[in-house]
């Protein structure tokens, strides 16, 4: 157990002394999150919205294709990403592949299905005399749509966290498309993965401990609002 | 404007394919006036309000309202009339958010400021005190609390015709006499047009010019109130109030 011990003092040594190859990680975890956390939120949000409320011919098959992009393996997605963004693929002259931005794109397929499905979840839950009560005060098309999202606002809350928690925790992707090169495309899962194969454990756990924390973070969150969520879904007096 | 505010004929009603649940042959109802809706359970009242509230369209037929013909511009524009003809149905329904928001929100939908005033106003009106009502979260409301609140939500809006779907069902007398004395002072302000479903026959019989009994799906009486307190059943007749039906 020294090794283990040894390797917890040193990686808050790392920590403390704001140690930059650390923190490169960490800096890369960050935006490729952010980004595809907000592409997936952007594109998500809407689209939810129109499988949980329409009533629209092959609705069925739209959300068993979501449901499969869910359970699809994220070794499989990078594969997809990979062939579209190299040299020769179709996307190739883009030069996406091993860029922060491409591995973005590669964790939004990742993100996007689980804000989907989450919020089309939500929608569907939302009862039917809310949408009466918004359209019989005069809401618009638009106007109801926000107003459905805002009353969901805790669930759509709980998709987004969902999402984060998936996104920042990727590995397989982050490793296809991006390449794992440090102080570029090097994120907290991918260094983890390789110091621990060079055998230093310091800085593994280092960004684990980071990690771990999102981790908790996350999960307090994501517990704080399902609580809200089932809350307001007691909805209509 | 003058003539009728709503001008039905011919229409039937239906839920996707069957078969209609709404047929009125003919029927007018009076600006400023106060038109009662009795009947069975599943009659037709709350279909029919729903129809004059834009809710849901005819399958066949013509409906006018406030002049215009409802089918040019049931498509891009019905949430305009919807802003003029406004239901309060059945199952009362808050959004998750305070008293003083929820009686703001149509306010808010049409672009239009809500001042502290008007919402404390629309709260008194349905005998809630906005010092102590205002502020509350919309869990914090009893089942008849909400039911007023979601009353003052729409009595804000001052709209040409105010349709309620049973508005006292369910609720402790207290509740149903400041609704009651809620829906004619609107009445009364905003020469707001009331059509009322209600099985408290006596009291549609104490406010209302007249009185359609509907049984599945269509009007099979017009009582008219009248100075006298005469009744005319049967369809066919102009009524008090300046109503139609036929």
């Amino acid at each position: 157990m020294d090794y283990f011990s040894e390797g917890l003092t040193k990686a808050v040594a790392l920590l403390l002394a704001l140690d930059p190859e650390t923190f490169s990680a960490v800096w890369a975890t960050a935006s490729v999150t952010a980004l595809a956390l907000a592409a997936s939120l952007v594109l998500g949000l809407p689209l939810g919205f129109a499988l949980g409320h329409f009533r629209f011919p092959g609705r069925r098959v739209a959300r068993l294709f979501v449901d499969w992009m869910l359970s699809l393996p994220t070794v499989v997605i990078g594969l997809m990403v990979y062939a579209l963004f190299t040299s020769r693929g179709p996307l190739g002259e883009w030069g996406l592949l091993f860029s922060l931005p491409g591995m973005a794109i590669g964790l939004t397929l990742l993100g996007l299905p689980i804000i989907i499905a989450m919020t089309a979840t939500a929608v569907e839950s939302t009862d039917v005399r809310l949408t009466q009560t918004v359209l019989s005060l005069g809401a618009d098309r638009m106007q109801l749509l926000f107003a459905t999202l805002s009353e969901a606002r805790f669930a759509m809350a709980l998709a987004a966290a969902s999402a984060f928690g998936r996104i920042v925790s990727e590995v397989g992707i982050a490793m296809m498309v991006g390449g794992n090169i440090k102080w570029q495309t090097r994120t907290i899962t991918t260094a983890i993965a390789l110091e621990t194969g060079k055998g230093e454990f310091a800085s593994g756990i280092a960004l684990g401990i980071v990690l771990m924390l999102v981790a908790l973070v996350v999960n307090l969150v994501v517990g704080l609002l399902r609580s809200r969520a089932a809350a307001d879904y007691r909805g209509c007096a | 404007m003058n003539g009728p505010l709503y001008r039905l004929k011919d229409i039937e009603v239906a839920y996707g394919a069957g078969e209609a649940v709404l047929r009125v042959s003919e029927l007018e109802i009076a600006r400023g006036g106060i038109l009662g809706l009795a009947g069975h359970n599943g009659s037709g009242k709350s279909t029919l309000l729903k129809l004059l509230g834009f809710l849901l369209a005819q399958r066949s037929g013509s409906l006018e309202f406030d002049g215009v013909l409802v089918d040019a511009c049931a498509h891009g524009g019905v949430h305009l009339l919807r802003r003029k003809a406004v239901l309060l149905g059945q199952d009362t329904c808050l959004l998750s958010r305070s008293v003083a928001a929820n009686v703001a929100y149509g306010l808010k939908l049409r672009g239009l400021p809500a001042s502290r005033e008007a919402i404390a106003n629309a709260l008194a009106l349905v005998g809630l005190d906005a010092g102590e009502y205002a502020g509350r979260s919309w869990r914090q409301l009893s089942g008849g609390e909400a039911r007023r609140v979601a009353l003052a939500a729409r009595l804000i809006l001052k709209p040409a015709a105010l349709l309620l779907d049973e508005p006292t069902a369910g609720l402790d007398r207290a509740s149903t006499e400041f609704v009651k004395a809620a829906v004619m002072a609107a009445r009364a302000a905003y020469g707001t047009t009331l059509v009322l479903s209600s099985h408290d026959l006596g009291w549609l019989d104490s406010c209302a010019d007249a009185v359609l009994t509907l049984d599945e799906g269509r009007i099979i009486s017009g009582i008219e109130q009248g100075g006298s307190g005469t009744a005319r059943p049967g369809p066919g007749s102009d009524l008090e109030g300046g109503h139609h039906v036929r």
